[in-house]
């Protein structure tokens, strides 16, 4: 069937050990995926707005830096890419946008 | 009609389009389902319907 | 579910020899249940209704199933006008197909009276990926460069994206206006669809079949004038998002 991800066969999971660590880790590192993206969006507005002093700026512009480095970092230690990290809510959408 | 049709423009059609009827039905697809069985639930896997151990 | 029966469609009665050797879910042979002028294209439903609905919540059989339905939808479409049913409507038992025909005779007689004639096409745009904007410099770099460079990256997506949006609702106004009805899917997320780009539209058109070509070449201009715009038509299919008994959804 053209058209369809080489993933969509793979969705039933087995019960080993490792499978359920790294869904266990999907599911945490979206959420974790979802308030770094909430963060970066507000801070962004903020930036926008011009109401950041040039101190509050750099401060907050290191920690989404870091932030993300972790969130990297942590997607590699389970072998997970970014565009895994994902919740399907049904008719109300995906959790994270997707793009 | 070829099997070069897309699944998921089959399944937008067979899962949200099509006469809907309730009464006899003993296995309509209610709304509900919609979400478990739908395409996306099952391609995002992080949802209630996991797989028992295979036997 | 012995004597358990799937619909696929409602129809206007066929020649049987139309439906010789067609076969639906689990290869079951297809035949026609009539009610005076209306018929609904049935097959004997699989019997462990149990086992069934497993089946429907993973992807690999659901696809089966729904492949099967659709291929009968299809083959009785090229035949005779038809109302096609969503996926997995079963009855317990044949005469209790008879009944709903009867019961809703009036109400079908009009769906296929306004469906006659018509089939359905699906337009989708999608967005081109643009390039990705170079990420963030990471380490070494000061956290206001990094700010500054996520307040672009954020206004060019947001413009991009604002873009997108207002030609899907042009395109899909300038569509409506030359289909006799329309309806919208879900946006298809790319990594489902598996295509290139983000999806804008995921629309479907009631056209009436002698303008098929007309309206698929409409489509296909609309979207050449925008650099950044893919469009795929696909069908006809049978009108499958246009079957509600009460009439359609035109705005």
């Amino acid at each position: 069937m053209t058209g369809e991800p080489a993933r969509a066969a793979s969705h039933r999971f087995a019960t080993e050990p490792e499978t359920v660590e790294r869904d266990l880790a999907r599911l945490a590192l979206t959420i974790v995926e979802l308030l770094r993206q909430l963060m970066e969006r507000q801070a962004v507005h903020r930036v926008e707005r011009g109401d950041l002093t040039a101190d509050e700026e750099e401060r907050i512009g290191t920690t989404l830096m870091l932030l993300d480095d972790r969130m990297t970092h942590l997607l590699e230690r389970f072998g997970l890419t970014r565009d895994e990290l994902n919740l399907d809510l049904g008719p109300l959408g995906t959790l994270l946008p997707n793009d | 009609m070829t099997r070069d049709i897309a699944l998921i423009d089959v399944l937008d059609r067979l899962l949200e389009g099509g006469v809907v009827l309730t009464g006899d039905l003993t296995l309509a697809i209610a709304d509900v389902d919609l979400v478990r069985i739908s395409l996306r639930a099952l391609i995002c896997p992080v949802e209630a319907t996991r797989e028992a151990a295979q036997p | 579910m012995t004597g358990a029966r799937y619909v696929y469609a409602i129809g206007r009665p066929l020649d049987p020899a139309g439906l010789a050797g067609l076969r639906g879910i689990d290869g079951a042979q297809v035949h026609q249940v009539a009610h005076r002028d209306l018929v609904a294209v049935v097959s004997a439903a699989p019997h462990d209704e149990a086992a069934l609905r497993a089946r429907l919540e993973r992807l690999d059989e659901l696809a089966v199933v729904a492949r099967a339905h659709h291929a009968v939808v299809a083959a009785v479409a090229a035949l005779t006008v038809v109302a096609p049913f969503r996926l997995a409507t079963i009855y317990q038992h044949e005469h209790r197909v008879c009944e709903l025909l009867r019961d809703r005779h009036q109400r079908f007689e009009a769906l296929l009276d306004r469906l006659a004639g018509t089939v359905e096409l699906g337009v989708k745009l999608y967005m081109e990926d643009s390039p990705p904007a170079p990420a963030p410099a990471a380490a070494g770099g000061s956290g206001r460069a990094y700010l500054r460079q996520l307040s672009q990256r954020h206004r060019r997506r947001d413009t991009e994206w604002q873009h997108a949006a207002s030609t899907a609702e042009r395109v899909d106004t300038t569509l409506g206006a030359h289909a006799l009805d329309r309806n919208h899917h879900r946006l298809q997320p790319a990594h489902l669809s598996g295509v290139s780009g983000r999806n804008v539209l995921n629309a479907a058109y009631l056209v009436s079949t002698a303008r098929v070509s007309e309206f698929a070449e409409l489509a296909s201009r609309l979207a050449k004038d925008e650099p950044a715009m893919r469009v795929e038509v696909t069908g006809p299919w049978a009108p499958y998002s246009f079957a509600e008994p009460d009439g359609g959804q035109r705005p």
